[in-house]
């Protein structure tokens, strides 16, 4: 979101509206530009050295991941986020092979 | 000769009477509201709701209605606006709660609640000290509930956006008259208190909401503030790059909300705001010699409204 600047000067973010005058920094949306993210996300794995080799147990080849886009108007994740879009994809990692 | 001198002498005489009979003129005539009832009672929108019940019915629904309020997070920012901000401040004059003008609360009413230009200082002294019984956890439920009610009394009303804001250029189109409601047509109004119905140049125009969801930073005030930043970005990133809707197309139209204007709180214009796509896939990627499995997650985001978002 904007980031708003305190008192239009220096490098502080402002927070309520009676000192804000600016904006330092700006992470919201802007209107019809892609905005791509990405997120590298570890399978659960043990990983070890057999014969010299290095050995990778999957412990679970399938995941549920959440994807969530969140607002925090106010408060902490916990008590004030506005979840405005939530995406749910499930991603598995192929068993045997090579 | 003496016919040019008579003429001279009338319209010198005419002048001085022309300005008194500016509505502005009027209006800064006008007596000022002395409490918060009284700002109420002077734009009390509820006659309307005779002729307009589905729309008045709306807007109860929106923030509007309780602009001063809001969800409690508009009237704890009053509190700390005045205990963090005004108090704390060396030269706003501003010492107590109970030093608080018209002018230091401007700051918030610009915008929340724009009649307050029209009361006088013990109307800003009685939104303050309502304020802060809100926010004070030490009050009595009752009277907690008192404050509500109290500073529920005055918002953003119907006589707000069709009479006092509905004209922003007053040099051009005149200045909003008190006998009159701003629309999309001329004509009578049957309403005794406004029978008078004007057409509004702005009624559906981006710039009546930008009065209020802002540019950024009030730089007219002795000391500006800033709430919102959406009328800018509305302009300078949407507008600037093409963009063609208006406001009120999204938020009353699509929406089908009507004058219960909502944003990210209603669930039809969050899932409209933003097109949000994600694509996941699972692999191993070769680390040296060591096979690590993962999961890569690309997330693509469209913000489909005409301003960044969030903004306010």
């Amino acid at each position: 979101m904007p980031i708003p600047l305190q008192l239009g000067r220096g490098d502080k973010m402002g927070r309520g509206p009676y000192e804000k005058s600016g904006i330092l920094r700006d992470s919201s949306l802007p209107p019809n530009r892609p905005v791509n993210e990405s997120f590298e996300i570890p399978f659960p794995a043990e990983f070890a050295k057999q014969d010299g080799k290095d050995v990778t147990t999957i412990l679970d080849h399938d995941m549920t991941i959440e994807v969530e886009l969140m607002y925090l108007p106010f408060g902490t994740k916990e008590s004030g986020q506005f979840t405005w879009q939530k995406v749910t994809r499930k991603v598995s990692i192929e068993k045997g092979g090579v | 000769m003496n016919v040019l001198r008579n003429m001279a002498i009338l319209a010198f005489l005419a002048l001085p009477l022309a300005t008194l009979l500016q509505p502005d003129a009027c209006a800064a005539e006008m007596k000022k509201a002395t409490s918060i009832d009284e700002l109420a009672t002077m734009y009390d929108s509820s006659g309307c709701k005779t002729c307009h019940e589905g729309i008045y019915n709306e807007w109860e629904q929106s923030i509007h209605s309780r602009s001063i309020f809001g969800t409690g997070r508009t009237a704890a920012t009053i509190k700390t606006t005045v205990s963090v901000g005004l108090t704390g401040w060396l030269y706003s004059g501003v010492k107590k709660p109970e030093d608080v003008q018209v002018r230091h609360l401007m700051i918030c009413a610009k915008c929340h609640l724009p009649q307050l230009a029209e009361a006088t200082d013990d109307v800003a002294k009685e939104i303050v000290k309502n304020a802060y019984i809100y926010t004070d956890p030490k009050a009595s439920d009752e009277a907690r509930d008192k404050a509500v009610a109290q500073l529920s009394k005055v918002n953003i009303g119907c006589l707000i956006c069709h009479q006092r804001n509905a004209i922003t250029h007053k040099w051009v189109d005149g200045f909003p008259e008190k006998d009159t409601v701003y629309g999309f047509k001329d004509g009578p109004h049957a309403d005794a208190a406004h029978p008078k119905m004007k057409q509004s140049r702005i009624m559906d125009e981006s710039i009546l909401c930008g009065q209020c969801h802002g540019l950024g930073p009030n730089l007219e005030l002795e000391n500006p503030s800033q709430c919102a930043t959406l009328y800018a970005s509305y302009n300078m990133a949407y507008r600037a790059e093409g963009g063609q809707e208006k406001c009120q197309e999204c938020h009353m139209k699509k929406s089908k909300l009507g004058h219960n204007m909502q944003s990210y709180r209603d669930p039809g214009m969050a899932k409209a705001a933003v097109d949000f796509k994600v694509e996941a896939l699972g692999y191993q990627w070769r680390d040296g010699a060591r096979m690590v499995p993962q999961a890569l997650v690309k997330v693509e985001m469209i913000n489909r409204a005409g301003h960044g978002i969030p903004d306010g």
